[in-house]
């Protein structure tokens, strides 16, 4: 194709942008800008009163509103029991689910004794007793030894399941004594106590059938109550009936269930039975002290200690049916448990194996022991609650105290638990005494103490108490040992040492801490709780330089790792960035070791990008705000220190750059212009940028350099940065087109920057003035590996730019005024112009072809009209540019909806450009076009 | 076609000297004549002797005749017609041993092992000579009568009982001997046969760990058979009270609701037959014999059993 005929159209920028600006009109004050303070004060009061945010509610409304909700819930639990029941049985329900949770069952469960009840579809039939002897004869010893089965979860509960169906299925067909018999045999499953870990699960299982069996027999009395045989309605039971509404018949029938099962040979049965139709006792009589008295007492029967507590979580659930003033029976319940727990805890035998089994045990029972305490402050009268105080050895006198049996560990644990704080409060001295000389195995004794701290950080004592309790436990040969146990008390107690600033304490605390670890590598679990603690320490003081400053602090941080540690260390490095710029030397260093920490512990490899960001954006944040002030060289050395250490991300190395870049300004900014300084500045940065990985970061660092180095005056440091960028460029043509970072979007408006700056970028006298704008389309010319929209646009930035560079007085200059322009460098040179025509005319002829390679119609109907508009503001019209439009147009037209604004401005724009053509010369244009569509018309 | 007695009362009990009132119920398709539809009560003490009680030979065997305590006979209608559908028919006994003077005294009803005390209370329906006669039985319980009964007692007569090593009778394991034990208690003897069973036991001391700690109700039934008595003595229930090695000196409730109909008021010697009471506590300990006897009868003294005997008496309170 030859040379076409091309006059680059003379452009007033400034004109320009005068007439396409809205007018503009000084505003008389800024919107944004704060109001007066005095008023402010005065809309805040104002607010306080009127603003009817719910959300921002003022604590006087708060408090109103609970008042209402607890008149509401006086009137409530006033009115009827039932409701306080049924709140309590939601909270049973999550208790139950809660409880099977807690002991996953292991998938298999090896039974004995209930095999032959739950396996009975398989049991052989029943061996005659002679036949049994013979065989006890036989074999003596495998007769002795109880055949253990194994059944997976799954059967077992199937099993169960099934039982419980037959029992309904039983009960609708009028067989009540197989669903009584089929019930029996489900309680005896809990006689097993063997695999411990299923326990809670079969127990919340067999009491949900026992709860239906109760809940059947109920029904059927009531009806029995309520209606005669023939079904005509005799009277209705309210809620709150007496024994009194019941008929004799009703009566009749209740009692014959009451002594089905006092007929129940196993103790453990005839329990769990009587109590799952404990509420019937309602139709009988009114009081039912005795009859709960009687059952507690029956219990002790129970010799298992965990079918014994799991009995009396039993009863506790089944006596809120019962209408009943108070919980009071609970206190027997209590102290009967106690004397069950205080014979595990004082077995003599201490074989490991017997240890591991108790402490499963006190696990297994824990939750127990916590729901039965909840009722206890939930339904008791207050003497009863001093009662059990007294029990575990609160409000004895100091006397006795020492000689009595101190109370189990687990039980004073959750009497504390549900201790109200204001007594905790007020008897902190005494519970701390109690809890020093109560220590067995059913729960270690830090977790008391940890449990006394939380609560008193929660109910503010005074000082004075804070001090000596704080005092006491963290004195010197303190019985926690074990630095594990340490960590958890210490974490308990820090919120009061902060909040007392008591900062002697502090330092025992932290010195302990030291002292206990030593240089030992913290385990997972240590890690969490001083994760915790360092949490606290770094929230209380506002300055990073106090923390620091604490003995021991970066120590026993170096003794954390894994997730803690930089959990740990962004905290500090999040609060170290959080205000202003970090000028102390010994603080940045520092923070650079916790920040290399953070770096190292991070797997880049195996990680997701996501899970790393976090971390780097802090230590990028920390680098940005590292400042050594005027000693500009400290500050660059600092910076090669951490390109050093932070090798490992895009994100970090950029910063980096950044940092030297504003360095190297701020050098050039500087009186002395210290231009070796920028040179080493931008030999950093040099050797630094192309170990960036991401093409867009790499691209941004390097125009970003030689803009600096630019305004340095560094003109060829200047053009050997363009030429890197642009190597990058070409980098990435070379690589799919597909896999662009982020796409066209990403890295376009990089080429467009680069076109801009290039606009004041002297020429190169040796490799040609227009070397930059021909490398630029030279890199995205080869159309196999370009994606069409991304040339087609370059194409536009190159023509723009040929256009600005052609203009005879650029659109804008240099900061650095020793840098001259091209206008005044080629000022009316015709080969320059020549040049700067040769390259859009190879633009013009490749548009075309280009636009057309776009697949999507709608990317390539906006492609052709930003094409257009390009040339159109860049040329003259002419025959050779007014045909190109014209076929752009074309492409357009086709490609986008006739609607269009874009296409309908530029249509119009490029109407009145092809009426400006010289008439002479459109005349020519005609064959033109006709041969150009026809060579054409093979790609259309 | 079907008769059925519905009695007043669901309970079935009446007491001497009540009126046993309730409905026969006919159903039938289609119209039906009888002859008279009479109800008739008959109350027997039924002996039965069996191998195995003291001092039985064969000869003896179901020799002892039934004693009648009441048979009496009304005709609630005389001959006629029923209609179809359900007929009820109501009628009216007087529980009253008048036409027996000097005759036996209503005893209470009773389902023992070798006596059995019962009331059938049966309806017939006569259909003439080529019909099939309608008839159907129920059984009537009956309780003392109020009038005479005695005020529950305030306190209930209790005894205390101890069971240690020394108090055994029969032979123990030579650890239980050497370790000893010692379990005390209390237990109420007489007390009221709508009332439970109450006292208390403690497990004071054991060396050896206890298996279980059960309470039985035994009877002792005997008749007078020529002029021999012949005893038997079984289990009526059995009752858990301690499950495994409980917890020493803890105080165990002891609460055993009296089954109905398998036991009642102790009637004493001096008639054809007695029925008497008696419970037993037994501790069982644990030890590799008796694991491998499992299914060992309580009763039998075995080696590592304890146990103590005490005569229960039963009455009918108000």
């Amino acid at each position: 194709m030859t040379v076409m005929e091309l006059k680059i159209r003379a452009r007033d920028y400034g004109a320009e942008l005068a007439a396409a600006t809205l007018p503009r009109v000084p505003a008389g004050s800024h919107p944004l800008a704060n109001c007066p303070s005095s008023q402010q004060v005065k809309d805040v009061s104002r607010e306080e009163v009127d603003f009817d945010d719910p959300l921002r509610a003022t604590t006087r409304k708060v408090e109103d509103f609970s008042k209402n909700v607890e008149q509401v819930e006086l009137a409530t639990t006033r009115g009827i029991d039932h409701e306080l029941n049924k709140v309590s049985s939601k909270e049973w329900a999550a208790f139950k689910r809660s409880l099977t949770q807690r002991f996953p069952v292991t998938q298999t469960i090896s039974t004995t004794l209930t095999s032959d009840i739950v396996m009975r579809s398989d049991r052989a039939p029943e061996k005659s007793l002679a036949s049994v002897h013979l065989d006890e004869l036989d074999d003596p010893k495998k007769f002795a030894e109880k055949e253990a089965r194994v059944l997976t979860k799954q059967e077992y509960l199937s099993q169960l399941n099934e039982f419980k169906e037959e029992i309904r299925r039983a009960w609708l067909a009028g067989d009540r004594v197989t669903s009584l018999r089929t019930s029996i045999k489900v309680a005896r499953l809990l006689l097993d106590t063997s695999v411990l870990q299923f326990y809670p699960t079969l127990f919340v299982l067999v009491i949900d059938t026992m709860d239906m069996l109760g809940d059947l027999v109920w029904d059927r009395i009531k009806k029995k109550a309520e209606f005669s045989d023939d079904g005509s309605q005799i009277c209705s039971l309210s809620g709150t009936f007496t024994s009194n509404d019941v008929c004799s018949e009703a009566k009749e029938t209740c009692s014959n269930w009451f002594c089905k099962i006092g007929s129940i040979r196993e103790l453990l049965p005839r329990i769990y039975l009587e109590l799952a139709i404990l509420h019937c006792y309602r139709f009988l009589q009114d009081n039912f002290f005795a009859t709960i008295q009687r059952l507690t007492m029956m219990m002790r029967g129970i010799a298992d200690p965990l079918a014994y507590i799991y009995c009396h979580l039993y009863m506790v659930s089944c006596v809120h049916k019962l209408p009943l003033p108070s919980t009071d029976f609970l206190i027997d319940s209590i102290s009967d448990i106690e004397t069950a727990l205080k014979r595990i805890v004082l077995v003599k035998e201490s074989s490991e194996e017997n240890y591991e089994h108790r402490k499963m045990l006190f696990n297994l029972m824990e939750p127990t022991i916590e729901w039965i305490m909840k009722c206890v402050f939930r339904g008791c009268s207050q003497s009863k609650i001093n009662d059990v105080s007294v029990k575990v050895g609160l409000g004895r006198n100091q006397l006795t105290m020492t000689e009595n049996v101190p109370c189990i560990s687990i039980i004073l644990h959750h009497f504390i638990k549900q201790l109200p704080i204001e007594v905790v409060n007020t008897k902190a001295w005494e519970i701390l005494q109690v809890i020093e000389c109560c220590n067995d195995i059913s729960l270690d004794q830090y977790f008391n103490f940890r449990l006394l701290g939380l609560k008193l950080s929660e109910c503010r004592p005074t000082r004075n108490v804070a001090d000596a309790i704080i005092g006491r436990i963290f004195q010197a040969g303190s019985q926690l040992d074990d630095i594990y146990k340490y960590l958890k008390v210490a974490d308990a107690y820090l919120d009061l040492v902060l909040q007392y600033q008591m900062d002697q304490y502090l330092a025992i605390i932290l010195g302990g801490i030291f002292v206990r670890i030593g240089s030992k590598r913290a385990t997972e679990d240590e890690s969490d709780s001083l994760q915790s603690i360092y949490g606290k320490i770094l929230n209380h003081f506002c300055n990073l330089e106090d923390i620091f400053s604490l003995d021991y602090f970066i120590e026993i941080l170096d003794t954390v790792h894994g997730v803690s540690r930089n959990t740990v260390n962004m905290r500090i490095l999040k609060k170290a960035t959080r205000n202003g710029y970090i000028q102390d030397p010994r603080m940045i260093q520092l923070l650079f070791e916790v920040a290399r920490s953070l770096h190292d512990s991070i797997d880049y490899a195996n990680m997701k990008n996501e899970d790393h960001q976090q971390p780097s954006h802090h230590i990028c944040l920390f680098v940005s705000k590292v400042d050594f002030v005027a000693d500009l060289e400290q500050h660059l050395t600092f910076l090669i220190e951490c390109r050093a250490v932070f090798r490992n991300t895009n994100e970090i190395k950029e910063t980096l750059v950044h940092s030297c870049n504003s360095l190297a300004v701020k050098a050039i900014r500087d009186e002395e212009k210290r231009l070796d300084f920028v040179r080493s500045c931008i030999a950093f940065n040099e050797v630094t940028i192309p170990s960036i990985t991401n093409v867009i970061g790499r691209m941004n660092s390097y125009l970003e350099t030689a803009e600096v180095a630019l305004l340095g005056g560094l003109v060829p440091h200047t053009d050997e940065l363009i030429e890197s960028a642009i190597d990058t460029l070409r980098s990435l043509e070379m690589s799919d087109g597909a896999q662009l970072p982020s796409g066209v979007g990403g890295i376009f408006p990089l080429v467009r920057k680069l076109c801009s700056f290039l606009v004041i970028v002297p020429g190169n006298l040796d490799e040609g003035t227009t070397w930059a704008p021909r490398n630029i389309i030279s890199t995205v010319n080869p159309v196999s590996c370009t994606i069409p929209e991304f040339r087609i646009k370059t194409f536009c930035a190159v023509l723009l730019l040929s256009a600005a560079l052609a203009q005879d007085k650029l659109p804008y200059h240099s900061d650095n005024r020793e840098i001259v322009g091209n206008d005044q460098l080629f000022f009316g040179e015709p080969s320059y112009f020549r040049e700067l025509e040769s390259i859009s005319s190879v633009v013009l002829q490749n548009l075309i072809d280009g636009v057309q390679q776009e697949s999507s119609p709608v990317v390539r109907g906006n492609l052709a009209l930003e094409a257009c508009n390009c040339v159109v503001s860049s040329f003259e019209a002419s025959h050779e540019t007014t045909r190109i439009c014209a076929k752009l147009m074309e492409i357009a037209k086709s490609c986008l909806q006739s609607k269009h604004g874009y296409l309908q401005n530029t249509l119009r724009v490029t109407n009145k450009y092809i009426a400006n053509v010289p008439v002479n010369v459109s005349a020519f244009s005609a064959p033109t076009i006709q041969r150009e569509s026809i060579s054409s018309s093979p790609l259309q | 076609m079907s008769i059925q007695i519905k009695l007043s009362r669901a309970s079935r009990v009446y007491r001497p000297n009540e009126h046993l009132q309730g409905v026969i119920v006919t159903t039938s398709t289609n119209s039906i004549s009888h002859q008279g539809i009479r109800i008739t009560l008959n109350g027997t003490v039924n002996l039965q002797i069996r191998a195995g009680m003291a001092g039985v030979i064969d000869s003896f065997y179901n020799v002892v005749k039934p004693i009648s305590i009441i048979n009496k006979s009304s005709e609630i209608q005389s001959s006629g017609k029923l209609g179809a559908g359900t007929t009820e028919i109501p009628f009216s006994i007087t529980l009253s041993s008048q036409q027996h003077d000097g005759g036996e005294r209503f005893y209470e009803t009773y389902h023992g092992a070798n006596i059995s005390i019962q009331y059938l209370l049966t309806a017939d329906m006569v259909r003439g000579y080529l019909h099939k006669s309608l008839s159907t039985t129920i059984e009537v319980i009956i309780e003392s009568d109020k009038a005479y009964l005695a005020a529950a007692p305030v306190s209930p007569e209790t005894v205390s009982f101890y069971i240690t090593q020394d108090t055994q009778k029969h032979p123990l394991l030579p650890e239980l001997l050497s370790g000893g034990f010692r379990v005390t208690g209390k237990v109420s003897t007489c007390c009221s046969v709508s009332n439970p069973i109450t006292g208390d036991l403690v497990v004071e001391a054991s060396a050896t760990p206890i298996q279980s700690i059960d309470i039985l109700l035994l009877r002792t039934e005997s008749i007078l058979a020529g002029d021999k008595i012949l005893t038997d003595t079984s289990v009526v229930q059995t009752t858990q009270v301690a499950d495994g090695d409980v917890c020493r000196g803890m105080t165990l409730p002891i609460y055993v609701i009296i089954p109905r109909l398998l036991m009642c008021p102790t009637i004493l010697a001096g008639r054809p037959f007695s029925v008497e009471f008696q419970l037993t506590v037994v501790v069982s300990f644990q030890s590799e014999l008796s694991k491998r006897q499992p299914k060992s009868d309580l009763r039998t003294p075995r080696l590592w059993v304890a146990m103590e005997t005490l005569p229960l008496r039963l009455i009918r309170t108000k």
